[in-house]
Formats: structure tokens, sequence, C-alpha cells
């Protein structure tokens, strides 16, 4: 009973934040351990766990977990990576497939009111839970995860210097550096807004949703907290959509940058 | 967030960067304007298309949501900013 007066008491914004759990040094740098990345280290652990064994049973009609792995699997296959990869869909598939189960992973985790979870378990104060996603540092790490994959496809396919000559459209010679320069550039900006758009999608939904507790706290109200509420689980039915969304949208994207990298375009 | 305003409102003293905090709040404002005029189209569009020809609704139904979720990553993106203005800003 006195737990539940004091989970009233949390911060709303806590799942955003990024706050140090422990530090360890390796040789003479410090790492820092904080809420997002034990997120991460959790959604790892979960994906290692749940798709082995949903591989394991390898029955023609499947059931069961069997049937949800595979299902968005051969959807990511046949609909997203098939139509854009061509012939070389199976070296890159399975780049689409951890990307997408591990951003699910990370946006339904962040769902979920882990911290409040923990307290009422075990009673002790803690900020073990978080929405990884609003970290810039880890959707940065994906992109850039994706820019490289492009780039490194591409030079492999290609060799260096003609991967770097097919970059631009055959135009007239006086124009080519200004093409040229404006290749560089949106291969330097797509990365970014992947990073970005993942960010900024996640991290707006649990400040509305943090917005609307705090409405909470500042009236003090019965009415107003009634209707606070109805907003807020219409606002995650919202946020769970936006979940699959944005990591339906990362997956897509890549497989477009990687499409883009390896075909022989404007050719 | 009230109370600070509250108070500036009623100290009548302007902080050190409250133009950029207008600034920063006004280009919020000026970016959803752009942003649901695009998705509006996108929406408008896309129930003509399916009205035509209703059996490859799914297929409509997720080009939508592909273009919709495009034009809202370039809104965030200026969202951001917007942000760095109020609340990254030295001094």
């Amino acid at each position: 009973m006195v737990h539940s007066v004091f989970l009233a008491e949390m911060n709303p914004l806590k799942p955003v934040i990024a706050e140090p759990l422990f530090r360890f040094s390796i040789g003479g740098h410090e790492i820092v351990f904080s809420n997002h990345m034990l997120m991460i280290t959790v959604a790892g652990i979960i994906l290692l766990i749940v798709i082995p064994l949903g591989a394991r049973k390898k029955n023609l009609a499947p059931k069961g977990l069997q049937n949800l792995i595979e299902g968005i699997c051969v959807f990511l296959r046949e609909e997203v990576a098939r139509p854009a990869l061509g012939e070389s869909t199976d070296k890159f598939v399975y780049f689409v497939w951890t990307i997408f189960f591990f951003i699910l992973t990370l946006n339904l985790l962040g769902m979920m009111p882990t911290e409040s979870m923990y307290y009422l378990i075990t009673g002790r104060e803690n900020h073990f839970g978080g929405a990884a996603a609003t970290n810039i540092w880890i959707t940065g790490a994906l992109a850039s995860i994706t820019f490289v994959l492009t780039h490194a496809a591409g030079i492999k396919k290609y060799g260096l210097f003609k991967y770097l000559a097919l970059l631009a459209p055959k135009v007239p010679l006086p124009i080519l550096p200004l093409i040229y320069v404006l290749e560089i550039i949106s291969a330097l900006v797509r990365p970014f807004a992947l990073a970005v758009r993942l960010f900024a999608n996640i991290l707006a939904g649990h400040i509305i949703l943090a917005t609307f507790i705090g409405l909470i706290i500042i009236f003090k109200n019965w009415g107003v907290a009634a209707g606070s509420i109805a907003m807020i689980i219409a606002m995650s039915f919202l946020e769970l959509l936006v979940a699959f969304i944005q990591t339906y949208i990362f997956t897509l994207l890549s497989t477009l940058f990687i499409s883009l990298a390896i075909e022989a375009e404007h050719g | 967030m009230i109370e600070l305003t509250g108070c500036m409102l009623a100290a009548g003293e302007p902080s050190s960067n409250s133009l950029a905090i207008f600034g920063a709040v006004f280009g919020c404002g000026m970016a959803i304007i752009g942003a649901s005029i695009g998705i509006g189209f996108i929406g408008g569009k896309a129930a003509e298309a399916i009205a035509r020809q209703p059996q490859i609704g799914g297929r409509i139904l997720t080009a939508m949501i592909i273009a919709a979720a495009l034009i809202e990553g370039l809104t965030f993106f200026s969202l951001i900013i917007c942000f760095l203005a109020i609340f990254w800003m030295k001094g």
C-alpha cells in the first residue's frame, strides 16, 4: 500500500534521461554504464534467447512463436529486401532482420514501465529502465552501422575508384564537380536523418506522455486526472503504433540505401 | 516551466535569451504548418486512390504510411534545432 504512494513521486521524464548506473575502467579509459546501455544489453539478451527458441522446430506449417518470427522474417525478405536488392538479397537479409528486431525490441521495452515494476517488486528506488532510442548516441550508432555497410558493400562490389566514379550521374563536364559535391553531402546527410528521425519520434512520444502526467502534478484535481489519464491511454496507443512504424521505416530506408550503393545506378 | 513563465511575466524582466526562446517556439509552429499540409495532401490523395481501385487498398496504405513518416522525420529535424536554441545554447 505504501508503495503506490511513492510510485506517484517518480519523475515522469525518467525513461528519457540517461543516468549513469555504474562506472568501470578498462585500460586507461573510463566507461560509464548508463540505463540506456542496460536496455540495449537486455534487448540483446532477449533476442538471443527468443529467436533461437522460435527457430528450433522446423515445422512446415508453423504455429506459435515460430509462426510469429517466421511471418515477420518472410515479410521483411519478400516485401522489403527483394524488391530493392534483387539477386543479392541473401547477402543482406540478415542485417535487415537484425536491425528490425533490435529496434523493435528497444522501442517496445521503452514503452514498458520497467522502473515502476522493479520498484513494486523490490521496493527500491532505481533507474533500471528507459527508452534506449531516446539517446542520440544509440540511434547514431545504428545509423553509422548502416552508413558503413552501404559504402563497404559498394566498394567491395566495384572497387574503390569505380565506386567513387559511380556516385555521380552522367552530366556535362562543367557542372560535374557541383553534382559530385551534392552527392557527397546527400550521402552524409542520409544516415544523419535516419538517426534523428528515430530519436526524435520516440523522444517526442515520451515527452508528450510526461507532459500529461505533469498536468496532473500541477493541477492536483480529480477531473484533470481523469481526462489526463484518458489522453495518456490514447497517446500510448499512438506511441505503440509509432514504435512499429519507425522501426519499419528505419529498416526500409537502410535497405534502400544498400540497394542504391550496389546497383549500377545512373548507368 | 509554468512557474518560470509566471515569474518572467510578473517581474517583467526579460532573460538573456528570451528572443531565442521566442524564435524557437515560433519556428516550431511554422514547421508544423508545412508538415500538416503535406501529410493532409498525402492522406487525401491516398483516399482518392483507394476509392478508384479498392482492391489495392493495402499497398496504398503502406505507401501512405511511408511517405507520412518521411515527412515527419523532416519535421522532427526542425524540432530538434528548436530544442537546440532553447536548451543547449551557451549563455
